[in-house]
């Protein structure tokens, strides 16, 4: 009973995190460009429109089950990320389960748009995953020196093990993989520089372009999720999770911060720059971080 | 008669009559029953096997003065389950309309259940003589399933031959050390040579079983006419070897390797002046065996062709978790096995349904045919997230299972390099799916129709069983344990979802189970929005400007342009130059030797000769 409320508590915490952060990134964006920005419940709004609007397009039943598959993905990845107070599937899925589970939303799309046969939408996708391949080896070097210099890949274990001081952070006792894995996030969140699969300008902003109403708003909805999830990976990895919400929240939002602080003063990379940058400096930082964690 | 001699008759047997009655039409549903009651059988000795017990035959025959006979344990039952599993599903496929208006119906029907006999003979064979003889049949009767399509796939089956004889050579000089050591063809004689030969020897002696069991699971540097040979087999054909049949070397070599020499002595050699031995050397192997073929995959154009290789780059996974040696790496490996089989054979049988269809496996030439073919289109879609190994299908089950053993044993790097194998299967496994059934109908395809219940019910059943054992991963790690018990390697406690660690758990039962859920959250929220507008598939735009089926705008070819742009040049061949080099010192060598004999120097031989034989007599 204890887990079944878990369970519906915890992707619900999961949305109004994930708007919070949303509203933080276009908050931002605003002050960049000397704007004001939107009010508090703009995200919600946007979504909400977006589900009530009158042009629903859709171009077959796997662009349905895509949005469907899209939807579930994002909030099955939240049960298993161990948040104070609830541990929700944490212990049934580790590390590993969790970074193939974050693949399943984003095959899900890529079905989606490849039934929409745009080709548009296509040379989006095909340029999503190229930049996937780029920004996962970074990130799985990073998990590994994680897993290797705690001994477990259990996410609730890891950020276990980093309490007792600041300095006992994954960021001050990993500093290099912690490095890696921020970038790597970065590009996973799609900012620029490496949004190379939106190009609003240049390939009319790729997957999302036959995408209208509450196909859009499903979007809308998993970015919030995504903000969440992987700041919140990235908070149990290595900044020590936290012991409550007053504690996690502020660490969160700081790692969001961060990507979406540095987005707005880059231009956007060539794809095969994108990938060669990935492979280049983060993973070569990464490499260096897993060689000290295996001499020590 | 014991039930292993009876399910040796019934393979026989089925043969026969695919050899005598094959040009009959309703011959394929006997084949396909017969196979289904060896498997039954087969299930029913697996009852007896169960910890560490084994099944000896009563046909036992002297050769050259060496006792041979067949004996069957838990580690062959396994593999001989799944043979005859993916042979049922095969010769279902090719029962029905794929063979009606073949006119090589006969061999099709032949050679499957040549293979299928071989095999079985193979995974019972109880001595290391017994072994080499059902080796080369195994051989052959691959060569002849490759080969009777004639034209392109004759050739690729030749070169085939090529390479297996080549390792044929190298088995029969091993069991020739091994019989010059121990004193005998039987497994024990391999135990007694480790213990007497030196260090180099041990190397000569390793060397020679990874060149021969190697060639035929294609590992690197032998992986070169793996693809070309099992694209080109026409259908079922194509979907058992690419399934089951290369699994054969994993067999041989794990016989070898494991149960005989042992892990512990692999890693005891040691390679000088570097940190490796040999058993971080064949785990390497294994991690550029899943690298390099995949990435090969992801530049093929022919659907085929992408699936064989990225079967290569598959049995890499066994062999890294085999490796490892720990039980969770071990029955990972094992779990790999018979996850690849389903998933595989599946993903040849939905290409075969499109080429049945089509006439093409071209992925240039594709598009659009998921509302022509929804069955195929499903197949394949779960045939690829297995492949790429994501939750929830079985793939994902046994891919996680090497990683953790991995990162468990201390092994990052290895882990990396397998999560680099898994990106480029992602992409690759993507653009199949993309260019076959999603995007643009091309005009010729539109009075395209699905495919005859006798071949889409065989296909959606393996991906069934794929989908199934992703769930409940305890059903098939019942079948590991039995065969982790005859390799002498300690079973994993192991529940119907799957693991109780101390540092990371996986259960499937719930990971599904909450896929599922969420998905269905997703669903209701997804109705819950306003009334979807549900447009054409034809009814397309792009620029502005409407487009119809002239326009061809389906984004297929070069897929991955920008990866291409950056890793293209890194495509240099080197293995295709390296065969192609020795090939030409072959016929340098041919041409040299034959001039030195049969023009130049006649005369001058027969001089030495003379005086040769004038020296000896004075």
């Amino acid at each position: 009973m204890k887990l079944l409320s878990e369970l519906l508590l915890m992707p619900l915490i999961a949305f109004g995190v994930g708007l919070l952060l949303v509203l933080m990134m276009r908050k931002v964006r605003a002050r960049v460009e000397r704007r004001i920005g939107p009010p508090l419940l703009q995200p919600l709004y946007d979504i909400l429109k977006l589900y009530g609007k009158k042009t629903q397009i859709s171009h077959g039943v796997m662009h349905d089950i895509s949005v469907m598959m899209l939807l579930g993905g994002v909030i099955c990845v939240t049960l298993f990320l161990p948040v104070p107070g609830m541990s929700g599937l944490s212990d049934r899925g580790d590390i590993i389960t969790l970074m193939y589970l974050m693949m399943v939303p984003s095959l899900g799309m890529a079905l989606g748009v490849g039934q929409c046969a745009n080709p548009n939408g296509s040379i989006g996708i095909s340029r999503a995953l190229t930049a996937m391949a780029g920004y996962e080896v970074p990130f799985v070097i990073a998990v590994a020196g994680v897993a290797i210099a705690y001994g477990t890949t259990d996410l609730a274990q890891i950020a276990a093990a980093q309490q007792g001081g600041v300095m006992q952070w994954g960021l001050f006792q990993q500093p290099l993989l912690a490095i890696a894995g921020l970038i790597a996030i970065h590009a996973m969140l799609g900012k620029e520089p490496f949004e190379i699969y939106v190009a609003p300008a240049e390939i009319a902003t790729g997957p999302m372009v036959e995408m209208s109403g509450k196909y859009m708003g499903t979007l809308f909805t998993m970015m919030s999720f995504q903000l969440y999830s992987v700041g919140l990976i990235y908070t149990l990895l290595f900044l020590g999770g936290g012991e409550s919400w007053l504690l996690l929240l502020p660490k969160l939002f700081a790692v969001v911060f961060v990507s979406v602080a540095v987005t707005n003063i880059f231009p956007r990379h060539r794809t095969e720059k994108v990938i060669g940058f990935m492979w280049k400096w983060p993973t070569g930082i990464a490499l260096l971080g897993l060689g000290l964690v295996m001499l020590r | 008669m014991n039930s292993l001699d009876l399910l040796l008759l019934l393979t026989t047997l089925t043969t026969l009559l695919a050899l005598l009655m094959g040009r009959w039409r309703p011959v394929g549903w006997l084949l396909t029953l017969l196979y289904a009651l060896q498997l039954a059988l087969l299930a029913d000795l697996g009852l007896t096997l169960q910890g560490g017990g084994q099944v000896v035959s009563q046909l036992q025959l002297t050769l050259l003065g060496y006792p041979i006979g067949l004996v069957l344990d838990g580690f062959g039952w396994l593999f001989a389950a799944i043979t005859l599993l993916i042979a049922l599903f095969s010769s279902w496929f090719g029962s029905g309309a794929w063979s009606a208006e073949r006119s090589d119906r006969r061999a099709q029907h032949l050679t499957l259940s040549l293979n299928v006999t071989a095999m079985l003979l193979l995974l019972a064979s109880g001595d290391l003589l017994t072994l080499f003889i059902t080796w080369e049949l195994v051989s052959w009767s691959g060569f002849a399933l490759m080969a009777y399509a004639g034209g392109r796939a004759a050739d690729a089956a030749l070169r085939y031959l090529i390479y297996a004889i080549a390792g044929a050579m190298a088995l029969l000089a091993a069991l020739l050390l091994v019989e010059q050591q121990g004193g005998s063809f039987q497994f024990a004689a391999v135990a007694t040579a480790v213990t007497t030969l030196d260090s180099a020897g041990l190397w000569l002696l390793l060397l020679l079983f990874f060149t021969g069991f190697g060639v035929k699971m294609a590992l690197l540097p032998f992986h070169l006419w793996q693809a070309e040979a099992y694209a080109l087999t026409p259908g079922p054909g194509a979907a058992f070897l690419g399934a089951i049949s290369s699994r054969m070397g994993l067999f041989a070599l794990m016989l070898v390797v494991v149960k005989l020499i042992g892990l512990e002595h692999l890693a005891a050699l040691a390679i000088p002046y570097t940190f490796l031995d040999a058993q971080s050397l064949l785990a390497w192997i294994a991690a550029f065996t899943i690298i390099i073929p995949t990435f090969i995959a992801l530049t093929q154009s022919d659907a085929r062709r992408l699936l064989a290789w990225h079967g290569i780059g598959q049995t890499g996974y066994m062999v890294l978790g085999i490796v490892i040696g720990t039980e969770l790496g071990v029955a990972g490996g094992l779990l790999h096995v018979f996850n690849y089989a389903t998933y595989q054979a599946a993903l040849f049988l939905s290409v075969s349904a499109v080429i049945y269809r089509t006439g093409t496996a071209d992925l240039d030439r594709l598009g659009g045919l998921i509302t022509r073919m929804p069955l195929a289109y499903v197949t394949m879609l779960m045939g690829i997230i297995g492949l790429a190994g994501l939750p929830p299908m079985n793939g994902f089950v046994s891919k996680w299972m090497v990683y953790k053993a991995l990162l468990d044993n201390g092994q990052p790097l290895l882990f990396v390099a397998a999560i680099i194998g898994t990106l480029g299967t992602i992409l690759s496994v993507y653009k199949l799916i993309h260019n076959t059934f999603l995007g643009q109908l091309r005009a010729e395809h539109q009075a395209v129709r699905e495919v005859p219940w006798s071949m889409s019910v065989p296909m959606l059943a393996l991906a069934a069983i794929g989908f199934i054992t992703g769930w409940m991963p305890g059903l098939a790690l019942s079948a590991i344990d039995v065969a982790q018990q005859a390799l002498g390697i300690a079973t994993l406690p192991h529940h119907l979802g799957g693991f109780s660690l101390s540092n990371g758990n996986l259960d499937m039962l719930w990971v599904v189970g909450a896929l599922l859920a969420s998905i269905g959250i997703g669903a209701l929220i997804f109705f819950a929005g306003n009334r979807r507008h549900l447009t054409h598939q034809l009814d397309n735009y792009a620029g502005g400007h409407f487009l119809s089926s002239s326009h061809r705008y389906h984004y297929s070819h070069n897929f991955y342009a920008g990866l291409m742009h950056l890793i293209g040049p890194w495509y240099r061949g080197t293995f295709r130059w390296l065969e192609q080099a020795l090939i030409n010192s072959v016929e340098v060598g041919g041409n040299a030797a034959l001039g030195l004999f049969r023009n130049s120097a006649m005369l001058l031989y027969m001089v030495a000769a003379l005086t040769l034989a004038l020296w000896l007599l004075l």
